[in-house]
C-alpha cells in the first residue's frame, strides 16, 4: 500500500515539485514561455482526453473551445475589466454551456458523424470569431494585457506558477473524478451506450456532462492562453490545431493524465525539438530502434500482424533517413509528426504512456490496493416478499417496423416472484417484446404497467430506473473494464456524494462501499475470484454470469434474461440454472427468454409461447409443450399434432 | 519526459555558445501566402551579409567579426511569432533582428524584444499598427523597434493621388479582414478626406485570407458603378480578385498597396493581372545604376531565379542589413542597446539599392512615429504590372532615379 | 439588388456545389462498402491536382493529363485504404478516423515541400471568358465542371449496376457478411471503392483547379463542404448528393452575397450539425433500427 502510494503519488509530486522550482534556476524567458505553454496545453489535453479517451469519441472541437475560452477572457478583460480568476471562471462557464449545447446533437451520434459534427463546430467557431468584428475585432486580432492579480502585476514567472497551479488543480480534480463512478460511467459509455442506459446510468447525461467538462477545461486553458499571448486572432484556433491536439492525446496515451501531459509536451516542444538537427536525428534513431525491436519481437512471437509490425518500422526508417537527407527539418514538421503518430497509432495503440506504464508496472510490480470484504448479501440484494400479485402487465402490445408486425397484440401478466418463460421460434417477437418493455423500442400501441403504474416507454434509462433490469442476447459488457467495475457501474443507491465534493476527493468512502457491494454480487454468481480480471478476458460463460451480476446491481423488481444460456456449454448451463434459482429465492421476478426447453421446463412457473408476433399459448411448461399450436409453430404445419412422440428439441444456440 | 528534458536542455544551451561573430536573426514567413515577401527579404538580407562576410566581416575594435545568421520561419502565425520572439529575446549575445511581414506576428512578438531591449528592424511589414502600437501617450520612451518599409500612410496617399490623377469619381474599396487590410482601408479613407473628398466610395468590401471566390464582392462593386478598385490585401487573394473581375466582365483597374507586385499575384492572375498599379520602393529593372544591376544579377545568380519573387522586399532586406551593419560599426559593439543608439543617430550615409540613406532614424518620440520610420514619400514610385513584371507606371520616375544615381 | 445578380450568384454557386457533390460522392462510395471514409480526402484532392499540374508543365496534353490524374488519385486512394483503413476495419475499431487524418497530414506536408506552399495557376485549354445564357454569365470552365461531374457519376453508377464487379460492390454495401459468404472478397471490394473514391476526388481537383488555383490548402474548405453535402444527403444515397450539392452551392453563394463573404461556409456547417441532430441518416438516407 505504502509502496504504491509512494510510486504513483510520489511521481506526480516529484514532477510538480520539479516544475515549480524550474523558474528559480532558469532565467531564460523563452524556456519559461515554453513551459507556460506546456501547462496550458496540459490542461487542454486533459480536457480533450475526457472525450477521446474516456468517451472514446474522435473530438475535433477542442481548438474551438480553446479559442472561445481565450476570447471570452480577452473580451471580459478588455471590455468589462474583470480579473484573472473571474475571466477563467467565465471562460469555463461559457465553454461548459456551449459544450453541452454541442453535445445535444452529439447524443445521437458516434464515430465519424461525431467527428464531423465537432469538425464543423470548429470551422463555425472560426467564422464567428472572424466575423463578429464589433466584439472580437475579427482578423485584426484582439490585444489585451494581463490584469494584475490581487493588486500585483504578474511577471512571466508568476504567470507560469499560476498556470502550473491550475494544471495541478485540474490534475487533482480529474484524478478524483475519473476514479469515481463518473469515470466508470464515461468508460461504460464508450464500450456500450445501450448497456449504460439499461443499467440506469444515463448514457445521454454522462455524454453531455463528459463533453461539457472537457470543453470547460478547454475554456480554462483558453483563458490562460489569452493571458499568455495577450494577442488573439481567430485563425490560431483552426482545424490544424485541433488535429494536432487530438494527435497529441493519442500519441501521449489515452485515458491517462500522464499521457495528456506527455502529449502536451510533444505538442508544445516539438517545433523546438526539430530546430536542432542532431537532437532530431538521435530522436528518430531511437524511435527506429524501438519500432524494430518491437516489430521483430512481435513477428517472432506472432503477437502482431505483419502490417502492424512492419509499417512502424518503415515509418520510423523514413523518419531516420529523412533526418539525414532533409536540409531544413522544420519545413517537414507536419510530415514528421504524421510519421511519428502513424507508428504510435499502429504499433502502440495505447500511446507512449500506455506503453510506458505497462513497462513500469512490470519493473516495479505495484500491487493494486486490496479489496474490502464483500458486503452481506442481505444488504446488497434484500429479499423481496413474493406475493404472487401481478407485477408486470402488458396489454395488447404492438410494435411494427414499417410493414413488419414484429409484435402484434401481445397481452402478458407476470406475477411477482415467478419465473415467467417466453418461448417461440426465431422471429416470433420474443426479443421485440422485451426490447419494448426494457425501453429500447417505443411501442406502436399498447399499455405496460409495473405494479399498476405505467412503465416509462422508449427509454432504456428510465425503464431501468423504474425497476426493470436486463441482460442481452448478444453480450453488452463494458469490455474495457474489470468484472468488478462492470458491476460497480450499475450499483443503485450507493453514489450520493455531489460532484464538487467528488472533485475534491471526498468520493473515496463510497467507493469502498461500492466495491464491497459489487464483490458480494460477484460472489453471488461465483465470480468473486475474478473481480480484477478485465471483462473481455473472462470465459464466455463467465461473461454471461457477469451480465447477470451487473443487472442484479440495479436491485430490480423485474429481471429480463434474454437467452442467457445461448451458446453455453452444458456445465455452465447447469451453473446458470442454479444462479437463476437463487435469484428467485431473493424474491426477484424473472422474465426468461430461452430456447433450451429443458432450462425452461426446469425453471419456469409460467410459459408464454409467441409466434408471428402473437401469443399462441400460455400455461405451465408442461401444458405449453403439449399445445398443438406450439408444436406446429416449432415443427411446421406438416408435422403431426402428437406431442408425446415429438418432444420439443432445443434450437441451436444464438438464434 | 526524456525527450522533453532533452529539448529543454537544448533550448537552454543555445545562448551559452559564445563566439567571435555578430549574431543577427532573420525572421519572417517563409511559408504561406506572404512567403514571397518573407523569403525575398531573407534572401536579400543574406546577399548583403554574404558580401560583408566575403569582405572579411565588420571591423570592431581590432578584430573583424563575421555575421552569423539565425533564421526562423514564423509561418505568418502569431503564436509562432511570439515563441520565436521569446526565444530571440532570451539569447544573450544577439545583436539584432531583421524581418517580419505580418502585422499580427509583429503585434504578438515585438513586445518581448522591446522588453529585453533587442534592436529590431521590421522589414518589410507595412501595416500601420506595428509601429503605432508604441506611439501612444503611455508608450515607451525608449524603443528598440525600427521599421524599414514604405508605411501605409505614404502608400495610401499615393493610391488616392493616382486614382484622382486618372480622373476617377467613384471607387470601390476592397480589403482583407486582417489588421493589414483594415488599417489599409482606414488609411485610404483618411487620404480621400485629406485630398479634398473628391472620390466617392460606392462599395466597401472585404474578404478573408484563403478566399478564392470573390464574385459577390465584385458584382456589388460593379452594380454600384465603381470606376476603380482601391485594394489592400496580399498576393493570392489579389489574384483571385483580378481573375474574378475577368469572369464577371468588370474591366476597371486595381490600384492598391505594394503587395500587388508580389509574384503570387502576378503569376496567378496572369493576363488578368495587367494594369494593376501600386507604390514601389524598388523596381526590378536593369540600367538604372550599376549598383542596382549588380544586386539584381547577384540575386538571380544566387537563388537561381529569373525574377525576384518580391523585388521590393529583397531590396529592403538588403538595405536594412547595410544600415544595421553601419550602426554596428558606429557603435563599435555587438551590444544591441548600443546599436539601437547608433541607429537613432547614424553619422555616415549608407549607399543602398533603393536610395542613399542619410540619417534614416532619429531619437524615438512617442508622439511622432516617423522618428523610427526610414521611408518618406520621395523613396517611393508608382509601379505597374505589365506582362508578368512590374515596371514604372510613370517613365519620368525612371529618369529621376537614373539622374539621382548618376550624381 | 437586381434579380440578375442574384440569379448569377445562385448559378455560379450551384456549379461550384457540383464539385462538393463529386467529393461527397467519393465519401459515399467508400462508406457504402466499409462504413469508413477518408478524413484526409481534401489532401488527396490537392496532391492529385498538384500531380496533374506537374504533368501539364512537363508538356503533356490536357486530354492525357486528366486520365493520368485520375489514375494517380485512384492509386493514392488505394494506398490510403491499405495503410490507414484496412487494419482498423479488421479490428472493427474506429482507428481509421485517426489514421486517415494522419495520412492527410503527411500528404499535406509532402505537397508543401515538393510543390511549394504557394498557390499556383492551373493552365487549361478550356477558356474562362464568360458567355451569356438565360440572363447569366457562365464560363466554359464552369460548364466543364458540370459535364465532368455528371459524366463520371453516371459512369460509376452504370458500372455498379451493369458489371459483375460493380454488383459485387453493391452486394458488399448491402450486407458485408452475406456477400462474403457468397464468395465475394469484401476486402477487394473495399479496395476498389477506395480506388474509385480516389479517382473521383482527383477529378474534382482537376476540375476545380483552373477556377481556384492549386495550393496545399486548396481543398480544406472544399472538403468541409463535401462532408456537409454527404451528411445532409445521407451517406448512403446515390444521387442525393447532386441535389444537395447544387442547393448548398447556391445557398452559400447567396449567403456570401447577403451576409458578407466571411459567412460563406456557415450555412453548410450549420446544415451539417442540424442534419446530424435531426436526421443523422440524411435527407435521402434510410432510418436504421438499433439492434441488441
Amino acid at each position: 500500500m505504502l509502496k504504491r502510494l509512494l510510486l504513483v503519488r510520489g511521481s506526480e509530486l516529484v514532477m510538480f515539485a520539479l516544475l515549480a522550482i524550474i523558474p528559480l534556476f532558469v532565467q531564460s524567458g523563452y524556456a519559461l514561455g515554453l513551459l507556460t505553454l506546456l501547462a496550458i496545453y496540459g490542461i487542454l489535453l486533459i480536457g480533450l482526453d475526457v472525450t477521446v479517451g474516456y468517451l472514446g469519441q474522435v473530438n475535433l472541437a477542442q481548438a474551438a473551445f480553446l479559442g472561445i475560452g481565450a476570447y471570452a477572457a480577452g473580451i471580459g478583460v478588455t471590455r468589462y475589466g474583470i480579473g484573472i480568476f473571474t475571466a477563467v471562471l467565465v471562460a469555463a462557464a461559457i465553454c461548459t454551456l456551449l459544450g453541452a449545447l454541442l453535445a445535444l446533437p452529439a447524443l445521437r451520434l458516434d464515430g465519424p458523424q461525431f467527428a464531423l459534427a465537432t469538425l464543423s463546430f470548429t470551422a463555425l467557431t472560426t467564422i464567428v470569431l472572424n466575423e463578429l468584428e464589433p466584439l472580437t475585432m475579427g482578423a485584426q486580432g484582439l490585444s489585451l494585457s494581463r490584469p494584475p492579480l490581487l493588486g500585483r502585476t504578474l511577471t512571466s514567472r508568476d504567470f507560469y506558477w499560476l498556470c502550473m497551479g491550475f494544471l495541478a488543480l485540474v490534475w487533482m480534480g480529474m484524478r478524483n473524478l475519473l476514479s469515481s463512478q463518473w469515470g466508470r460511467a464515461f468508460e461504460a459509455l464508450r464500450d456500450s451506450p445501450i448497456a449504460t442506459d439499461a443499467m440506469g446510468v444515463g448514457a445521454y447525461r454522462h455524454k453531455v456532462a463528459g463533453f461539457a467538462l472537457g470543453s470547460a477545461l478547454g475554456g480554462v486553458a483558453g483563458a490562460l492562453y489569452a493571458f499568455n499571448f495577450q494577442y488573439l486572432q481567430p485563425h490560431a484556433f483552426v482545424y490544424e490545431l485541433t488535429v494536432i491536439l487530438l494527435l497529441g492525446v493519442v500519441l501521449g496515451g489515452r485515458k491517462s493524465l500522464w499521457g495528456a501531459f506527455v502529449g502536451a509536451s510533444l505538442v508544445a516542444l516539438l517545433p523546438n525539438l526539430l530546430s536542432s538537427k542532431t537532437l532530431f536525428q538521435a530522436f528518430s534513431a531511437a524511435g527506429f530502434a524501438m519500432a524494430l525491436f518491437a516489430g521483430v519481437r512481435g513477428l517472432s512471437q506472432k503477437s502482431l500482424k505483419p502490417f502492424q509490425a512492419i509499417s512502424p518500422i518503415v515509418a520510423t526508417a523514413t523518419l531516420l533517413v529523412g533526418s539525414m537527407v532533409v536540409k531544413n527539418t522544420e519545413d517537414w514538421r507536419k510530415a514528421i509528426f504524421a510519421l511519428m503518430l502513424f507508428s504510435v497509432v499502429v504499433g502502440l495503440p495505447e500511446g507512449l504512456m500506455g506503453f510506458a506504464t505497462g513497462f513500469l508496472a512490470r519493473l516495479f510490480r505495484v500491487d493494486p490496493p486490496p479489496l474490502p470484504p464483500p458486503a452481506p448479501l442481505d444488504e446488497v440484494l434484500p429479499s423481496r416478499p413474493a406475493d404472487g400479485e401481478v407485477l408486470l402487465e402488458i396489454r395488447d402490445l404492438k410494435r411494427w417496423f414499417g410493414g413488419v408486425k414484429a409484435v402484434d397484440g401481445v397481452t402478458l401478466r407476470v406475477r411477482s416472484g415467478h419465473i415467467h418463460g417466453l418461448i417461440g421460434p426465431n422471429g416470433s417477437g420474443k426479443s421485440t417484446v422485451v426490447n419494448v418493455v426494457s425501453g429500447l423500442y417505443t411501442p406502436t400501441e399498447g399499455t405496460m404497467l409495473l405494479r399498476g403504474e405505467p412503465l416509462p416507454i422508449g427509454s432504456l434509462f428510465r425503464a431501468a430506473r423504474a425497476g426493470v433490469a436486463r441482460t442481452f442476447q448478444n453480450l453488452q459488457l463494458f469490455t474495457g473494464m474489470t468484472a468488478l467495475e462492470n458491476v460497480m457501474v450499475a450499483l443503485r443507491g450507493v453514489y450520493r456524494v455531489p460532484l464538487p465534493l467528488v472533485l475534491l476527493g471526498f468520493g473515496r468512502g463510497e467507493e469502498r462501499r461500492a466495491q464491497a457491494e459489487a464483490l458480494a454480487l460477484l460472489a453471488f454468481v461465483g465470480l468473486e475470484g475474478q473481480a480484477r480480471a478485465p471483462a473481455k478476458d473472462l470465459t464466455y460463460g463467465a461473461q454471461r454470469f457477469l451480465e447477470m451480476a451487473r443487472a442484479l446491481a440495479r436491485r430490480p423488481e423485474v429481471l429480463i434474461l434474454d437467452e442467457p444460456a445461448a451458446g453455453l456449454a452444458h456445465p455452465d448451463v447447469v451453473k446458470q440454472v442454479e444462479i437463476i434459482r437463487r435469484i428467485r429465492q431473493r424474491g426477484i421476478t424473472v422474465v426468461l427468454i430461452e430456447h433450451h426447453m429443458d432450462v425452461v421446463t426446469e425453471l419456469c412457473d409460467v410459459v408464454t409461447a409467441l409466434d408471428g408476433g402473437k401469443m399462441i399459448a400460455e400455461g405451465t411448461p408442461a401444458e405449453v409443450k403439449r399445445h398443438p399450436k406450439v408444436i406446429e409453430a416449432y415443427l411446421g404445419s406438416e408435422a403431426p399434432g402428437d406431442a408425446d412422440t415429438h418432444p420439443l428439441a432445443p434450437e441451436p444456440a444464438g438464434g | 519526459m526524456k525527450a522533453f528534458l532533452a529539448a529543454l536542455l537544448c533550448a537552454l544551451a543555445v545562448p551559452a555558445l559564445a563566439a567571435d561573430t555578430v549574431k543577427i536573426a532573420l525572421t519572417g514567413p517563409y511559408s504561406g501566402g506572404s512567403a514571397p515577401m518573407g523569403t525575398s527579404t531573407r534572401d536579400g538580407s543574406k546577399l548583403a551579409i554574404a558580401e560583408i562576410n566575403a569582405a572579411g566581416g565588420i571591423q570592431i575594435g581590432d578584430k573583424k567579426m563575421k555575421i552569423e545568421i539565425i533564421e526562423r520561419d514564423d509561418e505568418a502565425k502569431n503564436e509562432r511569432g511570439a515563441l520565436i520572439a521569446q526565444e530571440l529575446a532570451s539569447m544573450a549575445d544577439l545583436s539584432g533582428v531583421i524581418g517580419s511581414v505580418n502585422t499580427g506576428v509583429v503585434m504578438a512578438g515585438d513586445k518581448h524584444l522591446q522588453e529585453k531591449g533587442i534592436t529590431k528592424i521590421i522589414c518589410p511589414a507595412a501595416g500601420s499598427a506595428s509601429m503605432t502600437q508604441w506611439a501612444k501617450p503611455d508608450g515607451p520612451t525608449e524603443l528598440s523597434i525600427f521599421r524599414f518599409a514604405a508605411h501605409d500612410g505614404i502608400q495610401a496617399a499615393m493610391v488616392v493621388e493616382e486614382a484622382l490623377r486618372l480622373g476617377f469619381k467613384k471607387v470601390a474599396i476592397f480589403y482583407d479582414s486582417t489588421n493589414y487590410g483594415v488599417s489599409g482601408r482606414d488609411d485610404l479613407l483618411n487620404q480621400i478626406k485629406k485630398q479634398g473628398d473628391k472620390l466617392e466610395v460606392v462599395a466597401s468590401e472585404k474578404w478573408n485570407i484563403g478566399d478564392k471566390d470573390m464574385t459577390a464582392q465584385l458584382l456589388k462593386a460593379k452594380a454600384a458603378g465603381a470606376q476603380a478598385v482601391l485594394i489592400w490585401g496580399i498576393g493570392p487573394e489579389l489574384a483571385a480578385i483580378a481573375n474574378g473581375k475577368a469572369k464577371v466582365g468588370y474591366n476597371v483597374p486595381l490600384i492598391g498597396g505594394w503587395t500587388l507586385s508580389m509574384s503570387n499575384y502576378i503569376d496567378n492572375a496572369g493576363a488578368n493581372g495587367n494594369g494593376a498599379l501600386m507604390p514601389q520602393t524598388f523596381i526590378e529593372e536593369k540600367g538604372i545604376s550599376p549598383k542596382i544591376d549588380k544586386f539584381i544579377n547577384d540575386y538571380h545568380a544566387s537563388y537561381k531565379v529569373e525574377r525576384i519573387p518580391s523585388p521590393v522586399s529583397a531590396a529592403q532586406g538588403y538595405d536594412a542589413v547595410l544600415i544595421f551593419v553601419e550602426a554596428i560599426k558606429q557603435a563599435q559593439s555587438t551590444d544591441s542597446r548600443k546599436i539601437k543608439a547608433a541607429l537613432e543617430d547614424l553619422k555616415t550615409p549608407v549607399k543602398g539599392v533603393i536610395a542613399t540613406w542619410t540619417k534614416p532614424y532619429t531619437k524615438w518620440d512617442r508622439s511622432n512615429v516617423e522618428t523610427h520610420e526610414a521611408f518618406r514619400r520621395a523613396q517611393t514610385v508608382m509601379g505597374k504590372v505589365q506582362d508578368g513584371r512590374v515596371t514604372f507606371s510613370n517613365p519620368a520616375d525612371r529618369d529621376r532615379l537614373k539622374a539621382q544615381a548618376a550624381k | 439588388m437586381p434579380e440578375s445578380i442574384i440569379a448569377q450568384m445562385a448559378v455560379s454557386g450551384a456549379l461550384m456545389g457540383l464539385v462538393y457533390a463529386l467529393i461527397a460522392y467519393g465519401f459515399q462510395l467508400t462508406f457504402a462498402t466499409s462504413k469508413s471514409l477518408n478524413f484526409g480526402q481534401g489532401e488527396l484532392v490537392m496532391v492529385s491536382a498538384f500531380f496533374s499540374l506537374t504533368l501539364l508543365t512537363l508538356g503533356l496534353p490536357y486530354l492525357l493529363v486528366v486520365p493520368a490524374g485520375l489514375l494517380f488519385g485512384a492509386a493514392v486512394g488505394m494506398a490510403v485504404e491499405r495503410t490507414g483503413v484496412r487494419l482498423a476495419l479488421e479490428q472493427r475499431s474506429e482507428g481509421w478516423i485517426l489514421l486517415t487524418i494522419i495520412i492527410g497530414l503527411f500528404l499535406f506536408s509532402f505537397a508543401e515541400n515538393i510543390w511549394g506552399r504557394d498557390d499556383r495557376p492551373f493552365p487549361t485549354p478550356i477558356p474562362s471568358t464568360p458567355f451569356h445564357v438565360f440572363g447569366v454569365d457562365v464560363t466554359p470552365l464552369e460548364i466543364s465542371v458540370l459535364v465532368g461531374v455528371l459524366a463520371v457519376m453516371g459512369m460509376i453508377e452504370l458500372f455498379k449496376r451493369q458489371t459483375l464487379l460493380g454488383k459485387a460492390v453493391e452486394a458488399v454495401a448491402a450486407d458485408r457478411d452475406a456477400a462474403e459468404l457468397m464468395g465475394i472478397s469484401a476486402t477487394r471490394t473495399v479496395v476498389l471503392s477506395y480506388a474509385l473514391s480516389g479517382g473521383v476526388a482527383a477529378l474534382a481537383g482537376i476540375l476545380v483547379s483552373p477556377i481556384t488555383t492549386v495550393g496545399p490548402t486548396m481543398a480544406s474548405a472544399l472538403v468541409l463542404k463535401a462532408f456537409s453535402v454527404a451528411v445532409v444527403a445521407g451517406l448512403e444515397s446515390g444521387f442525393g448528393v447532386v441535389v444537395i450539392g447544387l442547393f448548398l452551392g447556391a445557398l452559400e453563394s447567396l449567403a456570401s452575397f447577403y451576409l458578407g463573404s466571411g459567412w460563406r461556409e456557415a450555412p453548410g456547417l450549420i446544415l451539417l450539425i442540424l442534419a446530424l441532430a435531426v436526421r443523422p441518416t440524411g435527407v435521402f438516407g434510410k432510418a436504421v433500427i438499433r439492434k441488441v
